[in-house]
């Protein structure tokens, strides 16, 4: 095989890929799109039928033929462009609005339990394999074990418990104190404040993943030859560790952030719930609750897109951590 | 590595104190029906009951008694994980080796549409299907495998593409061995402790989902659930009731994530060559 045929063929795949996000792309706004149509039960019931405002058959029916207005698909795709993501029947705000307010908690959120665990996981894996066979690594291997089996509702719930209801060092609930008026400065130690239990619960979550994979893979990188070469040639064992070997154990922990991060709404909505933190995930419960269908139509094709950009954007990313990727494009 | 495939998980602690933890939790699964002293729809106790001999961890505001209650979630979390993984590990292993014994179109088929589902997040398809439609908890183990299975089929396509150009697979090839024959009798069992490691992750993924959904109170209320007694505990949270009732299911979830974690973890380092060194 020539190189210009080898070279096709890389183009062929990298073309592949993101037809298939395209793909992807495409059936979850033709399913969202389709959804209001598929689903049983409706706004007008869940929102009078428990109330103790009676409708008339007549405003019933208004009211219905209101709410189950639906535009055609190419309106609907336009729509979309404009951001113009319809009105929320519960909150009657835009659903842009709504989301884009939501949208800063969880990035805030999510954003720095990955990156804190992210780092943390990835520093203590390292040493931890550099370390192999020694007893703090088998103390924190065993640690992290255990860590890897507590699901976050535990977690959260426990922290909860302890530091806000019994211990009452942590606010129980919210993003930030209400009405407080407070000096840029004593703002943001107010968001630290509420953002400390959430965080706590998620980092518990994912460092545990975190750990054992990049101590696996460093594992794997240290037995290889030129990191026998590099401390042969007598680089100081810093140099060794993190610039030859720790730079090739971090591909599969950069999968592994596009993945979690792609997956931030979902991933963040136990743990928003159990501390009532007013991100989207919040957000999609209590629509779901209210059967608020444009904000859940809103919510779940806004996620569902931002797996597929991540996705996309992630493939730049690997070229630049390793060359190896970047040569065969 | 037919010999005594099992030989070095006999001495590993994880998998010892995660087999422990799932028989125990398994015989309180098997038995709990019998054990359990009440019916858990039972509604006829004192509301907030502290615990007591008649009671062991008292009663819930339902006027529920909350062992019981215990004792059915934990039978349904733990129905929902093994049917879920279970299906999704059918699935996996169907098309994964199809995909790899036929190649050719069949392989670049399912493989892309392994990639469209992969980039979908399942969690937001379950949330919705589980919030409208008000499936069986069945129907939705069900759902939850056709979104999770092509991770695990991956896997196994790649592993059945090594084990296709073994020499025994070309010889009864040769033979004039049927596929089907061939896939059967040859390639399902040759995978064998792959199943093991992804039943392992499929079903604790599951029983997570299972918790997280019923704790977010999308399954049916009436249905017993950890994640269920957690969230209508959590209501109460300022009555004196966190030890006997929120803590109990956290306590019963965890150790149950925690028993399949280990198990998995402990298979993952015995049989995945990859791993053979590294653990």
């Amino acid at each position: 095989m020539d190189g210009r045929n080898v070279l096709s063929g890389e183009w062929n795949k990298r073309w592949t890929g993101i037809a298939v996000y395209l793909l992807g792309a495409a059936v979850l706004i033709y399913l969202s799109y389709r959804l209001p149509a598929l689903l049983p039960g409706d706004f007008v019931t869940a929102m009078f039928a428990s109330s103790h405002v009676t409708l008339t058959a007549e405003q019933d029916a208004q009211l219905r033929a209101w709410y189950s207005q639906r535009p055609d698909f190419g309106q609907y795709l336009l729509g979309l462009l404009r951001l113009d993501w319809g009105y929320s029947f519960a909150f009657l705000t835009p659903v842009s609005r709504l989301i884009l307010e939501a949208l800063p908690w969880t990035l805030l959120l999510a954003g720095s339990a990955h990156a804190l665990s992210m780092a943390l996981g990835f520093w203590a894996g390292v040493e931890a394999a550099w370390r192999r066979g020694g007893r703090a690594e088998k103390a924190a291997v065993g640690l992290m074990t255990v860590l890897e089996g507590l699901p976050e509702i535990a977690t959260g719930v426990a922290l909860l418990l302890v530091f806000a209801l019994h211990a009452g060092w942590f606010p129980a609930s919210g993003a930030q104190t209400v009405y407080a008026r407070l000096s840029l400065w004593s703002w943001m130690l107010d968001v630290l404040h509420h953002l400390a239990l959430p965080l706590a619960t998620l980092v518990l979550a994912y460092l545990p993943g975190n750990f054992l994979l990049t101590r696996a893979s460093m594992v794997m990188v240290l037995g290889e030859p030129f990191v026998q070469t590099a401390r042969a040639k007598g680089l100081p064992p810093l140099r060794v560790r993190y610039g030859h070997a720790a730079r090739n154990a971090l591909l599969p922990m950069v999968t592994r952030f596009g993945l979690r991060i792609a997956f931030m709404v979902t991933g963040a909505l136990v743990v928003e719930t159990i501390h009532s933190y007013p991100g989207l995930g919040t957000l999609l419960f209590s629509a779901i609750a209210k059967r608020d269908l444009p904000l859940i139509q809103g919510i779940v094709l806004f996620s569902s897109l931002m797996v597929l950009a991540v996705n996309v954007a992630l493939d730049r990313v690997y070229g630049y951590i390793d060359p190896r990727v970047a040569h065969a494009r | 590595m037919h010999v005594d495939p099992f030989g070095k998980l006999q001495s590993d602690p994880w998998f010892l104190s995660g087999l422990g933890l799932a028989l125990l939790l398994g015989l309180a699964v098997m038995l709990g029906p019998l054990a359990a002293p009440y019916d858990p729809h039972d509604m006829s106790f004192v509301p907030l009951a502290s615990p007591s001999a008649a009671h062991w961890l008292g009663v819930n505001d339902g006027g529920m008694d909350i062992f019981v209650e215990l004792l059915y979630g934990l039978r349904n979390t733990v129905a929902f994980g093994m049917a879920a993984g279970g299906l999704a590990l059918v699935l996996a292993a169907l098309i994964g080796m199809a995909a790899a014994w036929y190649g050719g179109w069949a392989d670049a088929v399912f493989m892309r549409l392994a990639d469209v589902l992969l980039a979908i997040p399942a969690v937001m398809i379950l949330i919705v299907a589980a919030a409208f439609f008000r499936p069986v908890p069945l129907s939705l183990a069900l759902l939850l495998a056709l979104l999770t299975w092509p991770s695990t089929a991956k896997g196994i396509r790649a592993q059945a593409l090594v084990v296709k150009n073994r020499r025994h697979i070309l010889a009864s090839r040769q033979m004039g061995a049927s596929n089907a024959r061939i896939i059967i009798r040859h390639l399902v069992p040759e995978l064998f402790p792959f199943y093991l490691i992804a039943f392992a992750a499929k079903a604790r993924m599951a029983m997570f989902m299972e918790a997280t959904l019923a704790f977010l109170g999308l399954f049916d209320p009436s249905r017993k659930s950890l994640g269920l007694m957690i969230s209508f505990a959590l209501k109460y949270y300022y009555l004196d009731i966190w030890w006997n009732w929120l803590l109990p299911p956290v306590f019963v979830l965890s150790l149950l994530i925690m028993a399949v974690t280990f198990l998995a973890v402990s298979l993952e380092k015995r049989f995945d060559p990859r791993l053979q060194e590294a653990l």
